[in-house]
């Protein structure tokens, strides 16, 4: 009973969320666009419509753009379910793109093990990658966080320096590798130019695979539970350290993953020049789900798609399509904060209380009577 | 090679650089201070700065004065720690989170802002002009020593300022009763409170002087470093700052010290990139790296301290 209150609550919770960031985004249009309705209509209907019908191929699209935001989600998702703030998902998604582009290239076997052998190398050093902030937290107390940030950035000039000096294709005019061998590109899932690959497919078996490793197992309970307290959890005899290095093991991996088949699904040869920006997207996607994996797919949907009709609407209107991260910060910072509409929950609360009291009460009479 | 790195390193206008380089990562390693004394992490740094030094960029344009291009930065700046604060204490948004919003908001927000109030598109080239930049000043006796004068005179005004800050942040937290209250939510929030400190109230003003500190840091970054304001401006130096505040042990001299030896690697990584044989790339990624060490030697030496005392305690107990 109270449950689905309490479900009820989450989900006008975020609606309030979303309509309050597309008022700031009404007026943001309003002040800067001649067509304002026009451009409005571009942004919230043309990704799923276009000329009258349902354009499948806009669809595809949004699709596509969710793949490595749902593998960076998942990850936050298990790092952030351990409190463990730990924000190396960019630096995994660009440096597992890499590895999986160099073993296409150089690893190739001239089977389609070649794509599996490039994403599993790839996650597993991304894991290993993630391996060295969560030991500092946890054998000597170094802050997650900031260590975490550094190697991205460290992964990034290192990545440019070998992309640069070594493995660069000197025949072509801007910095790139090699192509990739065939065999290790991410089949399509659909014919036509919306580069959705079976990377999507794997993302949904992902999610279904992680949530029940988060709901389902032992460390996965481990897992939630040191995130709840931490305390607790040490003295109940979890060990802590173990499950915190694990948990963040397992966010390297998944975003690598997701770096890994994005590179090797939508290009042909490596050309990244900067961190994609797929690892702080994924923790909106994990505040969106509130750290719940299920939930991961349906917030990489609505980004995906907040995304698309900022730039249709960029493309055939007058507004930039960076305003989507203006909506993006606010919707973000509403879904996390606890408080907002805390006065209502609080009602709801009294309300489930007083009825289950008064229910109570009457049993308690009938009770009597008899 | 080693004697061609020799040869710049002992040159005036290297040292100068570091200074100058030095500076915007100091006035952000100021404001983390700051805040974290105060138990607030702020992550938003980075965000805060891109976003205060397009408003400087534009204060200054519109007004055609740098002075009041920095203080429109400042107060952009202080505007939005505030709303920060707003939805970490007010609304409980964990701190981070709220901080990472801001980063997200600053990255497209910024190109937005700038294009609704000016349309211009990803920078500013077009509006700013020598006279709206910060000015550089050549201090009076110092100008005329040798060298000295050469590496200490001449610079940005905001450069000396950064300086003269740890100064001031090192009396604002060790000598002022804010000072105190900070230290003591930093501390134990729990424990202030019980003696009457407002503890929302306190790590408000905190991260108002935290937004001061990055609307400095901004408008230095757009109105003197890069003379104009880009998207790529700040370039992970709120991050940068956030480390310098770890590795500084959360101290404004320890921080100054931190985002000194950012500054000569970011200085070093300039005058090598040029060179035969050097990988500008890797160079750029030794902050970094040298950041990580340096938790970690910090972080060790801190474990130690705190066993030696447990073991004292527990040897004490003993007797």
């Amino acid at each position: 009973m109270n449950n689905r209150r309490m479900l009820m609550f989450e989900i006008i919770r975020g609606a309030a969320a979303i309509l309050v960031a597309l008022i700031v985004a009404m007026i943001f249009i309003f002040i800067c666009s001649d067509q304002p309705f026009e451009a409005l209509r571009y942004m919230l209907v043309s990704p799923l419509v276009s000329n009258g019908s349902i354009s499948m191929n806009s669809i595809y699209t949004i699709f596509a753009a969710m793949t490595p935001i749902i593998f960076t989600g998942l990850g936050v998702c298990v790092m952030f379910s351990s409190n463990q703030f730990n924000l190396g998902g960019e630096g995994c998604v660009m440096l597992g793109g890499f590895i999986a582009a160099l073993v296409g290239i150089y690893c190739s076997t001239g089977t389609y093990l070649d794509m599996v052998i490039a994403v599993l190398i790839a996650s597993i050093v991304c894991a290993v990658v993630l391996y060295i902030p969560a030991v500092l937290k946890v054998k000597l107390g170094a802050s997650e966080m900031v260590s975490s940030l550094m190697i991205n950035y460290i992964i990034m000039y290192v990545v440019l320096h070998f992309l640069n000096n070594v493995f660069a294709d000197g025949s072509k005019g801007s910095v790139q590798t090699f192509p990739f061998a065939e065999t290790a590109r991410i089949p399509q899932l659909v014919a036509g130019g919306s580069k959705l690959t079976w990377g999507f497919i794997l993302a949904l078996i992902f999610t279904v695979l992680v949530a029940l490793f988060m709901y389902r197992t032992r460390w996965g309970y481990s897992i939630r539970m040191i995130g709840i307290n931490q305390n607790f959890a040490k003295y109940s005899g979890m060990k802590v350290g173990a499950v915190i290095i694990l948990s963040q093991i397992i966010g390297g991996f998944l975003s690598g993953m997701g770096g890994a088949l994005e590179v090797l699904g939508r290009y042909e040869v490596f050309l990244w020049r900067d961190l994609p920006g797929y690892g702080w997207t994924g923790v909106t996607v994990a505040i969106l789900a509130k750290n719940n994996p299920i939930f991961i797919p349906i917030a990489a949907f609505f980004i995906s798609y907040l995304n698309r009709g900022c730039t249709l609407m960029a493309t055939y209107s007058d507004v930039p399509a960076e305003m989507v991260d203006i909506i993006q910060a606010v919707i973000f910072l509403f879904f996390a904060a606890e408080k907002f509409l805390a006065k209502y929950r609080q009602k709801l609360v009294v309300a489930g209380a007083k009825e289950e009291l008064s229910q109570k009460n009457a049993a308690a009479a009938e009770g009597g009577q008899k | 090679m080693l004697e061609q790195i020799s040869s710049l390193i002992f040159q005036t206008d290297f040292v100068f650089s570091i200074f100058r380089i030095t500076a915007p990562i100091l006035f952000a390693a100021l404001a983390a201070v700051v805040a974290e004394k105060a138990g607030v992490t702020n992550i938003g740094l980075e965000g805060i700065m891109l976003i205060s030094g397009l408003f400087g960029t534009l204060f200054s344009y519109w007004t055609q004065s740098w002075m009041i291009g920095v203080l429109g930065a400042i107060v952009v700046g202080t505007l939005l720690a505030l709303m920060m604060g707003f939805f970490a204490l007010k609304l409980n948004t964990d701190i981070i989170l709220a901080g990472i919003a801001i980063n997200t908001m600053s990255a497209g927000g910024t190109i937005f802002l700038l294009y609704l109030f000016t349309g211009e598109r990803g920078n500013t080239a077009s509006l700013t002009s020598s006279n709206i930049l910060i000015p550089t000043v050549k201090l009076p006796i110092i100008d005329s020593i040798p060298i000295i004068g050469e590496i200490i005179s001449g610079h940005a005004v905001l450069t000396y300022i950064a300086f003269i800050l740890v100064f001031v942040i090192w009396v604002l937290l060790y000598k002022t009763a804010i000072g105190l209250k900070i230290r003591a939510v930093g501390e134990n929030a729990h424990a202030a409170e019980s003696v009457g400190v407002s503890v929302i109230k306190i790590q408000y003003i905190a991260l108002a002087i935290s937004g001061i500190l990055c609307g400095m840091g901004g408008a230095f970054m757009s109105m003197y470093y890069s003379q104009s304001w880009n998207t790529g401006l700040i370039a992970g130096r709120g991050f940068i700052a956030l480390a310098a505040q770890a590795m500084g042990r959360g101290e404004p001299v320890g921080a100054m010290f931190s985002s000194l030896l950012f500054g000569l690697a970011q200085a070093l990584r300039t005058k090598v990139s040029g060179m035969q044989g050097v990988s500008s790339n890797l160079i750029s990624a030794m902050p970094y790296l040298v950041t990580i060490i340096g938790l970690v030697l910090y972080a060790a030496s801190t474990m130690k301290k705190v066993k030696r005392r447990k073991a004292d305690e527990a040897n004490e107990e003993k007797k």
